[in-house]
């Protein structure tokens, strides 16, 4: 499924194409960039004291590939040094800049421009971390002693031996109980410095803690240096990796109704 | 800069200013930003698959059965522990021994078990 421009009775469609739109920057940060999906220029519509970065795309042809997503993320990151940026949803197309202003920059004036405010001096960091397999399990080993029993007794057992899935569920429970309390303490050490922070749902095997925290750029070196002496702590038994600051991807929204 | 650090003689945290791996981009990018109004289209060919590569629940029989190899595959001599060099070249009751007694060392061990698993590291291969 790729992405269409909207339908436009009448208009001749020959040579369609979408308006592209990445996010919204005040007016006074806007700027051009070279290249922005499938190569295009990155051209501001500006509205007011706003302006959406926006490319064009020939209709029917933008699909959600690698690449695409990086453009994205790219484009909204390089405007992202210039001032704050509210990211739009990948894939955002309008009919043209005609439609990008009427649709959406003007009727949410005012709601984007307090958005603008409210994100300035802003960014999302974002927080991973991950157990070392083997660290981790031997703790599990370590410190349950059903496992470490189970763990002898099903040496060299034939593959899907019901005793290994029982020994299997008790080490998964084990992990995920590890994963609830870790992820706790460092949520609870790093909140202080943020102003808001989204956790992942679903962890994935082995994940410590997926998280996004929307934090002051200031504060941004207290943000690290606690990370820092989680990471410190963990050596050895859970990498922890640090991304940002980026545009706030997972801090922004609008209310729907009313246009 | 870097005035976090100081104090640490190793930089422990990894630093990205952007994602990098597809996985972490997915992450980021998709499901977030500003949702406008329906009829603006969204693209999502082969999204989905990413999506679910990148999300193993773990949850199922395939995935205890993953868990029980890799517990019974891991080599503790190499990944050190408290209750560790007992255990090696024993016989099996003097292993089984042990890990009864594991469990009760074990809570006191965690406090410092970072610690300790570099040092028993150092002393096992240390004696190799």
């Amino acid at each position: 499924m790729a992405v269409q421009s909207p339908p436009r009775p009448g208009a001749d469609d020959a040579s369609a194409t979408g308006v592209y739109c990445y996010g919204v920057v005040s007016a006074r940060d806007a700027r051009p960039q070279p290249r922005g999906l499938g190569d295009m220029p990155v051209e501001p519509v500006v509205h007011d004291d706003l302006a959406a970065l926006a490319s064009r795309v020939p209709a029917g042809t933008v699909r959600a590939r690698r690449r695409d997503l990086l453009s994205h993320m790219d484009v909204l990151s390089a405007a992202f040094e210039h001032g704050t940026v509210l990211p739009l949803r990948f894939g955002t197309v309008f009919e043209n800049d005609e439609a990008l202003v009427h649709d959406f920059l003007a009727p949410r004036h005012d709601e984007l421009a307090g958005l603008l405010r409210d994100l300035s001096g802003q960014g999302e960091l974002r927080v991973t971390a991950h157990y070392r397999e083997d660290a981790i399990l031997a703790e599990v080993v370590r410190e349950s002693r059903r496992i470490a029993q189970l763990r002898e007794a099903t040496r060299g057992a034939a593959a899907g031996h019901p005793a290994l899935i029982q020994l299997g569920e008790l080490v998964v429970a084990e992990v995920k109980a590890r994963t609830a309390r870790d992820s706790r303490a460092l949520l609870e050490r790093l909140r202080k410095h943020a102003l808001r922070y989204e956790v992942g749902e679903e962890p994935v095997q082995y994940e410590l803690l997926r998280a996004s925290f929307l934090v002051e750029r200031k504060r941004v070196p207290k943000f690290e240096a606690e990370l820092e002496r989680f990471a410190a702590e963990q050596a050895g038994r859970a990498d922890v990796k640090l991304t940002g600051p980026l545009p706030p991807h997972s801090f922004v929204s609008l209310s729907h109704g009313g246009r | 800069m870097a005035i976090a650090t100081q104090g640490t003689a190793r930089n422990y945290l990894q630093r990205a200013p952007s994602p990098s791996g597809l996985a972490d981009v997915v992450d980021l990018i998709l499901d977030k930003g500003l949702v406008i109004d329906a009829y603006v289209r969204i693209a999502v060919i082969g999204i989905e698959l990413i999506t679910i590569d990148a999300r193993i629940v773990i949850a199922s029989v395939d995935t205890y059965l993953r868990f029980a190899e890799a517990v019974n595959r891991l080599d503790l001599s190499e990944t050190g522990g408290a209750d560790i060099t007992d255990l090696r070249g024993g016989d099996g009751g003097g292993a089984r021994r042990a890990l009864s007694g594991a469990k009760d060392k074990a809570s006191d061990a965690v406090e410092g078990a970072k610690d300790k698993v570099g040092d028993v590291k150092e002393k096992v291969s240390g004696r190799d």
